[in-house]
Parts: C-alpha cells; sequence; structure tokens
C-alpha cells in the first residue's frame, strides 16, 4: 500500500494541476475576499466634490457646515463643497448646468433639497456612480443634523456648539460567555467562513480528484495489471491516503507561507506604528486541532464516496453525473452556514452539526464562532468517525465490483446490490 | 506438481454463469493454449487464477498452492486491455509495477533498464507513456509482466498490435523463458499461433470444457481427414464434391474434408480413371481451427 501512496502522490505533486491550486487557491480566496474591500476602501478614500442646491431655501448652508466634517480614513474630508445655492432663481436652469458639470466631470455630484409634501424636507444626490452604500448614510446623517440645528434654531436653541449637542453615544455589543466575555465578533466571524471555505474547497477538491485519478485507472485499464497484483482494498485505501498526503502538503505550503506573510507584513506594520498595531490573527489552538480532526474525517468520508464513484463509472458524462449529488452534499453545508453563524448555540445549529455529511465545515464554523460543550464536539465526532468507517466499507466493496466493471452506468440498486458481492 | 489446478470452479455475474465446473490441470513447464469463443469464460478463468476475482464454488492451486498474495506475486499477467499511466515515464511506470510484484527497488531498476535493452527500447527509458506508439507501450506492458520473471506467466492476446518483427521478438522471448522453466498459459483466438507454440490446449464455451489435453493427441484423436490435392492442368474432372466437403482452392493446391464414410483412396482411383494429373497427394491432421468451430458447433448443437 506504501507504493501506492508513493505513487500517487509523487506524481500528483509534479503535476500542473497541483502547482496552479496551490497558487491558485489562496489567490482565488485574496481575489474573492480582498478585492471589493479594496475597491470600497479606494472609492471611500477619494473627497468627493459637491454641489448643494437648497429649494427650500432653509438649511443648505448649514447642510454644507455639516457635510464638510466628516473625514476619511487618511484624515482628508469625506466631502468637498463646491458650492451652496440657495433658492435657485430658474431652478431647472441650475439643474441642467450641475447635470453637465457631473457628466463632464467636474463635479462628483449635486445635492438637491427640494420641499416635499408630509414632511418638511426632502433631498436627493445626482452621480454618476451610485454603487456606494455608505454615502447615502454619510449625507442623510449630514443633513439630519443640519435639519435638527435648524429645527432647534426655529425653536430659539442656540445652535453654536450644536456638534456637543449631536454627540454620538458609543455602544458596543458584548456575547455572554460562561467562561470569558470578548468583544468583537467581527473577526471570528471571518476566521470562521476562511475555515469553512477552505474546508470545502478541499474537500471537494481532493475528493474530485480521488475520483478522476481511480476513473482515470480505470479508462486506462491499468487496473487490472494492479488488481492481479494488489488487493482491491489496499489500492482504494492507498489512492485514498495519497492524494490526502497532497492535500496536506498544500496545506502546509499555504499555512506556511501565510505565516511569513503574516509575520512580515506584522513586522511592517510594527515598524511604520511604532510597536502598536498587529493583526490579531492568532486564533485559538484547539481551534486548528479541530480543524485537522475535522478535515481528516470529512475527507476520508467525501473521497471514499468519491471513490466509489469513480469505481463505479466509466465515462466522463456518467461522472458528472453521479459526481452531483455528492458535490450538492458538500455545497448545502457550506451554504448552511448562515444558519450557524447568526446563532452558533440553537436547536437546528446543533443538530446540523451532528450530520456527518455537513459536521466537517458547519462543526468548525461552530467552534470558530464560540465553542459548543465538549459533549457536543465528541458525539459530533463519534457520529462522523462510525459513519466514515462504514462509509468507507461499503465503497470498498462497490470499488472491489465496479472497477472490472466497464459500460452503463449503474444504478443506485445495482449499487446496493454490489454491497452484497462477497 | 501442476502448474495450476483448477477443481470445480463455478463463477456466476449476476445470475449468468460466467464459468461452471470446470476442472483443469496445467502442468508446469507447458506451453497452455486457453481457448474458447468471444464470451466463453476466458478472462473470467484468468482473472480468478490471479485471485481478482474469487470464485462461488470450487477452488485454484497455483504452483501447489492455494491462492493468496504470495501466489498473485508469482504470476506475471498481460491482459487484453492494454493501459499504463499516460503521463508518467517509461522507466517509472515498470518500476512501479514491478515493486508491487514485490521487487526491490534497486532489483526492479536493475531488471528494467536490462528488459528495455532486450526489447530495444532503451532509448524511450525516460519518456512518458503517451509519447509512446502503441506497439511501444504494448512492448512496455509486455515488459510489466515478465519483469519479476514469475514462473508462471499469463498471456491474453500477447501479440495483438506487434507488427511482425516484434511479434517475432517477443515470440523469442517467450520460447526462451519456457526453456528456463516458465509455465506460460496462452489465451487467444489466433489459432495459428496456438498450433505453432502450444504443447496443450483447453477450450472452453459457455464456461464449461469442451475439449482438453495435449494438443498432439487431439489432433490425432480428430484423425488424418483433411485431403491436400496438388494438381497440375485441371481439378474440375475429379468431382471432388463427392468425396469432401468443404473444399478450398489455392491455385494449384486443393484443400478439403473427406466425407466420413469415404476411403481416400478412391479418389485417387477416380483421378487415374478421369485423367487428372495429380503432383502430390496428401492426408493431413485438421488445421486447431476446424477442430475448434467443429467443437463449438457440436456442444452449441
Amino acid at each position: 500500500m506504501w507504493l501506492i501512496i508513493r505513487r500517487e502522490y509523487t506524481v500528483r505533486v509534479r503535476t500542473r494541476t497541483f502547482v496552479l491550486s496551490t497558487i491558485g487557491l489562496p489567490t482565488l480566496m485574496v481575489v474573492v475576499f480582498a478585492v471589493p474591500a479594496y475597491f470600497a476602501s479606494r472609492r471611500a478614500g477619494q473627497t468627493l466634490r459637491i454641489a448643494v442646491v437648497d429649494e427650500t431655501g432653509g438649511i443648505g448652508v448649514l447642510a454644507a457646515q455639516r457635510l464638510a466634517i466628516p473625514e476619511l480614513p487618511n484624515g482628508s474630508p469625506q466631502f468637498d463643497v463646491v458650492s451652496t445655492i440657495e433658492r435657485p432663481a430658474h431652478p431647472q436652469v441650475t439643474e441642467s448646468r450641475l447635470k453637465q458639470k457631473v457628466l463632464a466631470g467636474s463635479l462628483d455630484g449635486y445635492l438637491l433639497i427640494s420641499p416635499a409634501p408630509g414632511t418638511e424636507e426632502a433631498a436627493r444626490f445626482y452621480t454618476r456612480n451610485s454603487g456606494d452604500y455608505a454615502l447615502g448614510s454619510a449625507l442623510a446623517n449630514a443633513l439630519t443634523q443640519a435639519a435638527i440645528g435648524q429645527r432647534l434654531a426655529e425653536r430659539n436653541v442656540p445652535v453654536s456648539d450644536l456638534d456637543t449637542l449631536l454627540r454620538r453615544v458609543g455602544v458596543s455589543v458584548v456575547q455572554v460567555k460562561q467562561r470569558r466575555e470578548r468583544k468583537e465578533r467581527g473577526q471570528t466571524f471571518q476566521a470562521s467562513i476562511l475555515l469553512a471555505g477552505i474546508l470545502y474547497m478541499s474537500l471537494l477538491l481532493y475528493g474530485v480528484t480521488t475520483m478522476r485519478s481511480i476513473m482515470e485507472e480505470k479508462s486506462t485499464r491499468i487496473m487490472e495489471i494492479l488488481l492481479s497484483s494488489v488487493r482491491p482494498f489496499p489500492l482504494m485505501a492507498g489512492k485514498i491516503l495519497g492524494v490526502g498526503a497532497v492535500g496536506l502538503t498544500q496545506f502546509l505550503i499555504w499555512a506556511g507561507s501565510g505565516a511569513l506573510l503574516l509575520g512580515y507584513g506584522e513586522m511592517m506594520l510594527r515598524m511604520l506604528t511604532g510597536g502598536t498595531a498587529s493583526f490579531h490573527l492568532q486564533l485559538p489552538m484547539t481551534l486548528w486541532l479541530w480543524f485537522v480532526v475535522y478535515f481528516l474525517g470529512g475527507y476520508f468520508l467525501y473521497s471514499s464516496l468519491f471513490a466509489a464513484l469513480g469505481a463505479a463509472v466509466s465515462n466522463e458524462q456518467a461522472a458528472s453525473q453521479a459526481q452531483f449529488p455528492v458535490t450538492m452534499l458538500l455545497v448545502a453545508s457550506f451554504i448552511m452556514f448562515p444558519v450557524v453563524v447568526r446563532n452558533p448555540d440553537s436547536t437546528l445549529s446543533v443538530a446540523l452539526t451532528m450530520v456527518p455529511f455537513f459536521s466537517p465545515i458547519l462543526m468548525v464554523m461552530r467552534v470558530a464562532l464560540e465553542p459548543p460543550p465538549l459533549w457536543q464536539m465528541l458525539l459530533s465526532v463519534g457520529i462522523l468517525a462510525v459513519t466514515t468507517v462504514v462509509m468507507v466499507y461499503a465503497s470498498a466493496k462497490i470499488y472491489r465490483v465496479g472497477v472490472l466493471m466497464y459500460g452503463k452506468r449503474p444504478s443506485f440498486l445495482e449499487l446496493l446490490r454490489w454491497l452484497r458481492y462477497t | 506438481m501442476d502448474a495450476v489446478t483448477l477443481r470445480g470452479v463455478t463463477k456466476q455475474f449476476d445470475g449468468l454463469t460466467a464459468v461452471s465446473g470446470l476442472s483443469l490441470s496445467i502442468r508446469e513447464n507447458a506451453f497452455f493454449g486457453l481457448l474458447g469463443p468471444n464470451g466463453a469464460g476466458k478472462t473470467t478463468t484468468l482473472r480468478m487464477l490471479l485471485r481478482m476475482i474469487i470464485p462461488d464454488s470450487g477452488d485454484i492451486e497455483i504452483l501447489g498452492q492455494p491462492l493468496s498474495h504470495a501466489t498473485q506475486d508469482r504470476i506475471g499477467y498481460l491482459p487484453e486491455e492494454r493501459g499504463l499511466y499516460p503521463r508518467m515515464r517509461v522507466r517509472q511506470v515498470l518500476m512501479f509495477l514491478s515493486e508491487l510484484k514485490g521487487l526491490r527497488e534497486a532489483e526492479a531498476d536493475r531488471r528494467t533498464r536490462q528488459w528495455l535493452e532486450r526489447l530495444e527500447m532503451s532509448d524511450w527509458m525516460e519518456r512518458r507513456i503517451d509519447e509512446l506508439s502503441k506497439g511501444m507501450q504494448q512492448k512496455v506492458q509486455f515488459i510489466a509482466a515478465v519483469l519479476h520473471e514469475p514462473p508462471l506467466l499469463i498471456l491474453d492476446e500477447p501479440f495483438s498490435g506487434f507488427d511482425p518483427v516484434n511479434v517475432a521478438l517477443v515470440k523469442n522471448i517467450m520460447l526462451d523463458l519456457r526453456k528456463r522453466g516458465t509455465t506460460i498459459i496462452l489465451s487467444t483466438h489466433r489459432m495459428e499461433q496456438v498450433e505453432m507454440m502450444c504443447d496443450s490446449i483447453c477450450l472452453i464455451n459457455h464456461g464449461r470444457k469442451v475439449l482438453a489435453g495435449e494438443l498432439r493427441e487431439i489432433k490425432k484423436a480428430f484423425g488424418r481427414n483433411m485431403v491436400r490435392i496438388e494438381y497440375i492442368g485441371n481439378v474440375d474432372g475429379l468431382g471432388l464434391e463427392r468425396f469432401a466437403t468443404d473444399i478450398n482452392r489455392f491455385g494449384s493446391v486443393v484443400e478439403a474434408k473427406l466425407r466420413p464414410e469415404i476411403d481416400p483412396q478412391e479418389i485417387l482411383k477416380a483421378a487415374v480413371e478421369r485423367g487428372v494429373a495429380l503432383a502430390r497427394f496428401e492426408l493431413m491432421e485438421p488445421p486447431l481451427a476446424d477442430i475448434f468451430v467443429e467443437s463449438v458447433t457440436k456442444a452449441r448443437a
């Protein structure tokens, strides 16, 4: 069996697919996670040149003052109010002139405050690019403050220290836990999604790799020679372990280079900030431990399923059809993550993390969000382990019959019949 | 001791009987032909010898031992359906397959080089399998079967895909291995090869043994019922149809099968009477192909 593992490993590590996926998957992750963030921050990093048109003639100037206050993370103002027009004589002319400026790019947008029935005033912001959802709330904030100032003035309250009057009350959400209390869920949330994403992608990737590898041996008919030397079970087990070892190698490469990058980044950050800032990406050791446990359990479960499929089918088309239900199990467990994220301790979350096909991904999320009681962990691992053993056993039987069968794809009933063969 | 013994071996697949009560023994150092029409159960039988399929009943012994991992290692197998890892290099594949058969790495390496040399493929050692021509892939596969120098060699259609030069090369290697004590089982449809190489055969049909034994004995039992006539001029006047069936004409030679009640002398008499000039008149054993067809059709009836 060692030979099988070694061949699978050495051949696979040298393939282009391995190199590509080793580099590609983290790149994809970075693209998925970082690119939208980058674009959002770049847009947010620009001062917008705007004009304010006040058709009501009440709050335009005050609004322009308030708009000048909010700052961007880099310290420059979010808005640069280039002109304020109160009660324009010819509203339509003014507006069409501003519209042209916006289209020509000399202005990023203009804010039109107009009287509206029922309320005192309503505003619209005209801009070329309406994608930034944060912009609306920044504008509404400034306008609301201006309107409050205006209303206070109407009630003869001096508005010279409007800032003090409008000071916000900060609220931070604190999670109550048995052991210790921890603030801020943003980071654990990201970590849980990241870990679940890694698990999902790698279970799928290595499972399908196992399947393809078996199909290749079957379709090139080298299977006959292999089976004349090796029993089917070690052949299948060797394949699964070989691909698994490739997967672990890939993890190690990722973890190693990730740690290096983080370490380097943190060092740079320390140098720049004088030793105060850090990335705060220290995840607890136990999380990594459970991650490995669930990766191994999930990997053996899914790859034995994929192995049985690879042995049962004899062409590409049948393979992609047969692959569908298994892939769906993985997809399902990944897309159910909101249930777990919203409430990791709910009955539904607990139930889902007991289902062996879901637990590898969902339980790791729960552990990352908020460690569940030990008995739940042990029960879930136990169920997963038993299912995996049963699955490997059943897959070995299907594999043994399937590898020598060519032709039409066997039906599910036929597969069940194969289980009874001696 | 026999190289292979089967006793009442039966194998069914989903109610379909592939091999039924087959008993067979192949003596050591035999060149044995396993024959039968398509779907007769040849491949199933071979797979059972290799422990790839477990029989439903009956038992099998290889070199005096029940089937085990050890017996698997003592067999070399060239399956009918050929295949290798397309993206591995020739040397890697051969090393891997022979190490699976229990060879140590150094020994596997030595023999790989030696056999590639012998089959004139040394230059291709570091090429990938999918860069090789079909004939060359066949050679690599043949090497994979013989590399661990097994005492029992099972070859399923070993010559298919080879050009005549390679057929001769492979045939000589087979004969040489045999001289050194290897038992060879040849499964093929090519009767002329069996006739040329095998000393004993077994013909199976529908999973049952139809005919088995020494090739010479079998042919003798079928008798010299073939006639071969070389003539000068014209043979039409002879009226051969009265004496024989299955008449084949090749230029100035006619081969035919005698009708059972006919005495060959009657043909000679007729030739003299009708003035047909004969250059040669010969009674022959039937070719194996005819024995094959006759046995199979008789068994069917």
